[in-house]
C-alpha cells in the first residue's frame, strides 16, 4: 500500500514550491551572474568556479523551500495521518516510503530546474556553454538531497507536532532554510574546519553538486584559492548517515504522530 | 463494536473535564447523542479515534484498545481534519481513501453524483462551501464498507433536501452509528435507534428515541428517576411519564436545564 503517486502529484503541482523554491531562486541567479560577478575576477577557470558556486548554493536554497512545504503539510496533516494509520490500511511505513519517493523526485526536478536555469543565466552572461562534467553524480546527489531535506523537514516538524506544540512549527519550518543559507554560504566566504564541511550535510550536497557540475573537487573555501580540496567518498558517507539517521527518526517519529489542531500554531 | 468504559477526559488549558466517566456501548445499533455546543460530544467522538489523550478510562472497538488499533479500515467518521492526508483536489481524494481503505471509488463517486456534488470533484476541499465540505466528510464515512460510522453534527449547514436524503441513508446504512447533534427537533427521524444526553462532559442513557416523547426533567433527585444530572446549577433528574418539563419541549438539554434551574 502506497501513496506515491498522490503525493509525488501534490508535490509537483505545489504553487510554493514553484513560485519560492523555483521563482524566487531564479531571481538569485539573475543577481549572482549579473549583480554580483561585477568586480570579481574570474579569469582562467574562474567562471566555472564561481557559477558553480552559485549553481550549488541556489539548489540547497530550492530544496530548502521544498523542506518548507513538506514540514507545513505535516502541520495540517496530524489528524489525517493519526486516523489514517488506525483506520485504514496505510502505516506509517508505507506512508514513509511514498515520502521518500515523493522528495527523491521532487529533489531531482529541483536540482535539474536550477541545472539548466544556471546554465542558462550564467552562460549568457558569460556567453560561454557550461556543460555539466558528471551527470550521474549529479542525479544521485540530487536523489540523496531530496529525501535528506524531507527527514530532516519530517523529523523536526514531528518533534514538534509529537512533543512540543504547534508554536514552535514556523521556527521548526524555517531551520533547514536557515541552515542552509549558514552552510551554504559559509563555504563559499569562509574556510570552515574540514570536520565540520564533512560532517555537514548541507557541504556535503553542496560539494558533491559542485563536483558533479564543474568534475572537480569542491575546495573547504570555494571562493578561496589554495584550499584542500574535499574527498567525495567522505561526503557521499556523511549524507548518506545522515539521511538514514534522520529517516530513522521521522519514520518511528510518524507512528506516534500526535493530533494538533492547527489553530495551536497561530501566534497573534 | 464500540464500548467506552469511564472515560475522562481533561484538557491542560481548561479548568473543568471535557468528558467526565462516559460510559458506552453499541453493539450492532445506532445512537444519536444529543447535547449543547461544548458539552463534550466531538471530544468523545476523537476520543474514540483516539485523537485525545485520556486521564483514565479506555475505550475499545471491535474488541481492540484505540491507542494500539492498526489498520481497522471498517471506522469511518465525518471529521473534516481527516480528510486531509495530501492536498489534492476531491476526485483525487475520492481515489487515495479508497485505495487505503481497500475499496472501490465507484460508490463514493455515485454517492456524490446521487447528492449533486459532482462539481466538487476538480476542486480542493478549502474550495467548498461550508455545507459542501460537511456532505463531502458524511459521504466519505458512509462508503467504503464501514462498520462503525462516527458522525458529528452531520446536519451543521447541509441543505434540506440533503439532509432528508442523508437521514435515508443512515437508516438504511447496514453498520454501527454513533451521531452527535444539538438538534433535539430532528429526533423524530430516527425512530429505532438509541438515544443518549450529553450534558457538562456526562452522558445520560441509554433511552429509545422513541421514548421521547416519555421523558421528563425535572428539578433535585427525584425517587424513580431513570438518571440523574449532577450540573453546577443542581442536580436534576430525567423521568418516565410525568416530571417538570418535557424533554422534547427544549431546544437543547442546557436550556431546559437553565429553566428550570
Amino acid at each position: 500500500m502506497n501513496v506515491l503517486k498522490w503525493y509525488a502529484k501534490a508535490m509537483l503541482t505545489n504553487r510554493s514550491i514553484w513560485s519560492w523554491g523555483v521563482g524566487f531562486m531564479l531571481f538569485w541567479l539573475v543577481i549572482g551572474a549579473f549583480v554580483e560577478s561585477q568586480g570579481q575576477d574570474l579569469s582562467g577557470s574562474g567562471t566555472v568556479v564561481y557559477t558553480a558556486s552559485w549553481f550549488v548554493v541556489i539548489v540547497l536554497f530550492s530544496l530548502s523551500m521544498f523542506a518548507v512545504a513538506v514540514a507545513n503539510s505535516l502541520t495540517y496533516g496530524s489528524a489525517a495521518l493519526s486516523y489514517s494509520f488506525r483506520f485504514s490500511n496505510l502505516t506509517p511505513r508505507s506512508f514513509f516510503g511514498s515520502v521518500v519517493g515523493g522528495s527523491a523526485l521532487v529533489g531531482t526536478v529541483l536540482s535539474f530546474v536550477m541545472l539548466g536555469s544556471t546554465v542558462a543565466v550564467f552562460g549568457a552572461k558569460f556567453d560561454t556553454r557550461f556543460t555539466p562534467a558528471n551527470l550521474p553524480a549529479l542525479v544521485g546527489t540530487s536523489v540523496g538531497a531530496g529525501v535528506f531535506y524531507m527527514a530532516c523537514s519530517m523529523t523536526l516538524m514531528l518533534v514538534v507536532i509529537n512533543y512540543l506544540g504547534l508554536k514552535s512549527a514556523s521556527f521548526a519550518g524555517f531551520l533547514p532554510l536557515l541552515l542552509s543559507y549558514t552552510f551554504g554560504l559559509g563555504q563559499i566566504y569562509v574556510q570552515l574546519p574540514a570536520w565540520l564541511v564533512y560532517g555537514s550535510p548541507y557541504n556535503d550536497i553542496a560539494s558533491l553538486l559542485y563536483q558533479g557540475f564543474t568534475g572537480h573537487p569542491a575546495a573547504i573555501q570555494l571562493a578561496g584559492s589554495g584550499a584542500e580540496v574535499l574527498a567525495w567518498p567522505y561526503l557521499a558517507a556523511g549524507l548518506v548517515v545522515w539521511t538514514l539517521l534522520l529517516s530513522t527518526s521521522a519514520a518511528w517519529l510518524l507512528g506516534r504522530v500526535r493530533v494538533r489542531q492547527i489553530e495551536e500554531g497561530r501566534q497573534i | 463494536m464500540l464500548r467506552v468504559e469511564r472515560l475522562s477526559v481533561q484538557f491542560a488549558e481548561t479548568k473543568s473535564p471535557a468528558l467526565r466517566g462516559v460510559d458506552l456501548t453499541l453493539q450492532n445499533e445506532k445512537m444519536v447523542v444529543v447535547g449543547a455546543n461544548g458539552s463534550g460530544k466531538t471530544t468523545l467522538l476523537r476520543a474514540i479515534l483516539g485523537f485525545v489523550r485520556a486521564q483514565s478510562g479506555r475505550v475499545s472497538v471491535f474488541g481492540e484498545e484505540v491507542p494500539s488499533i492498526r489498520g481497522m479500515a471498517g471506522v469511518t467518521t465525518n471529521l473534516p481534519e481527516v480528510y486531509r492526508l495530501i492536498s489534492l483536489p476531491v476526485r483525487d481524494l475520492v481515489a487515495l481513501y479508497a485505495r487505503i481503505k481497500g475499496a472501490a471509488e465507484t460508490e463514493l463517486l455515485e454517492r456524490l453524483h446521487e447528492f449533486e456534488l459532482d462539481e466538487t470533484l476538480g476542486r480542493k476541499s478549502y474550495q467548498l462551501s461550508t455545507g459542501q465540505q460537511k456532505m463531502l466528510g458524511n459521504l466519505f464515512s458512509v462508503c467504503f464498507a464501514p462498520k462503525l460510522v462516527l458522525l458529528d453534527e452531520p446536519f451543521d449547514n447541509v441543505d434540506f433536501t440533503r439532509r432528508r436524503r442523508f437521514v435515508r441513508l443512515l437508516r438504511e446504512l447496514p453498520a454501527e452509528i454513533l451521531l452527535n447533534t444539538h438538534e433535539l427537533d430532528l429526533l423524530p427521524q430516527f425512530i429505532g435507534w438509541r438515544l443518549a444526553f450529553m450534558f457538562d462532559g456526562q452522558l445520560f442513557g441509554p433511552f429509545g428515541v422513541e421514548d421521547l416523547d416519555r421523558l421528563y426533567l425535572s428539578r433535585g433527585r427525584v425517587p424513580g428517576a431513570v438518571s440523574v444530572l449532577e450540573t453546577s446549577l443542581g442536580e436534576f433528574s430525567i423521568t418516565l411519564d410525568g416530571g417538570d418539563r418535557p424533554i422534547k419541549s427544549a431546544t437543547s438539554m442546557s436550556s431546559l436545564v437553565e429553566a428550570l434551574a
